[in-house]
């Protein structure tokens, strides 16, 4: 693993079916929108000795339209929204800000949880999101010192915990750790 | 120092060690032990849409 750059991240990895999954999935995604990959698989696709049932992603608010032809392309490659089947209303899960979960025809497991952003800290993620290269294939996924911050100062579970302190471990020599203490300021005040 | 304490001790040395583990080795070594874990824990999770999202709370 490499940190070319404070933006790009390279890794030789082999891939997993997790790996596998999310590609297929990005590769229509990002068709469509802009995005960022946040929280558990972040720690994961950087070395993280565990598993994930599902990976988390942001996109800007979309209209319908644009909704409607991102679940017809993802149709296509083969997923399906687990939780509701018409457009209009997966469209309203997402505008009503909660996620809608994409897994591939039949499967429940793994499965994407997509969601509109809905405040600042989701904004300043998408914008300030960093490249993972993989191969010949890139990833867009939220700064380090953002996932660390969040998961050190708001969710706080034991699994969350070791993956901030992997990702510190890992991102050592390369990381802002100013940045992260700014973020858990920042954090603290807003949830 | 009680159980739960030392169960957490020893999660986070492993934490640190395999963190270590990761920067000093090939990235196709570590990813080749990490995707037996991710592999094998995908195969093994069945469910149901209704299992799915009650284990989620959001049913």
């Amino acid at each position: 693993m490499k940190f070319i750059s404070r933006k790009i991240i390279e890794i030789g990895r082999e891939l997993s079916e997790l790996d596998r999954f999310t590609f297929d999935f990005i590769r229509v995604l990002r068709e469509h929108t802009p995005y960022v990959i946040v929280s558990g698989y972040v720690a994961i696709l950087l070395g993280r000795s565990r598993a994930s049932e599902d990976i988390d992603i942001f996109i800007p608010p979309m209209r319908l339209e644009g909704v409607k032809a991102l679940v017809v392309g993802l149709g296509k490659a083969g997923f399906e929204c687990i939780q509701a089947e018409s457009h209009d209303e997966i469209f309203g899960y997402l505008k009503d800000k909660y996620a809608v979960r994409f897994a591939r025809k039949n499967a429940v497991i793994p499965n994407i949880e997509l969601k509109f952003t809905k405040t600042a800290v989701d904004n300043l993620t998408l914008k300030d999101a960093i490249t993972v290269k993989i191969g010949k294939d890139a990833l867009m996924i939220s700064p380090l010192e953002m996932q660390i911050a969040f998961k050190e100062e708001i969710l706080k579970s034991p699994k969350d915990i070791e993956d901030a302190r992997h990702l510190r471990n890992i991102g050592e020599g390369h990381l802002d750790n100013g940045l992260i203490q700014g973020y858990r300021k920042m954090l603290h005040g807003l949830y | 120092m009680g159980f739960i304490e030392d169960n957490e001790r020893e999660r986070l040395k492993f934490i640190d060690f395999w963190a270590a583990f990761v920067r000093s080795h090939d990235d196709k070594e570590w990813s080749r032990q990490q995707n037996i874990i991710i592999n094998s824990a995908l195969k093994s999770s069945k469910m149901t849409k209704p299992q799915y999202f009650k284990m989620k709370g959001e049913m």
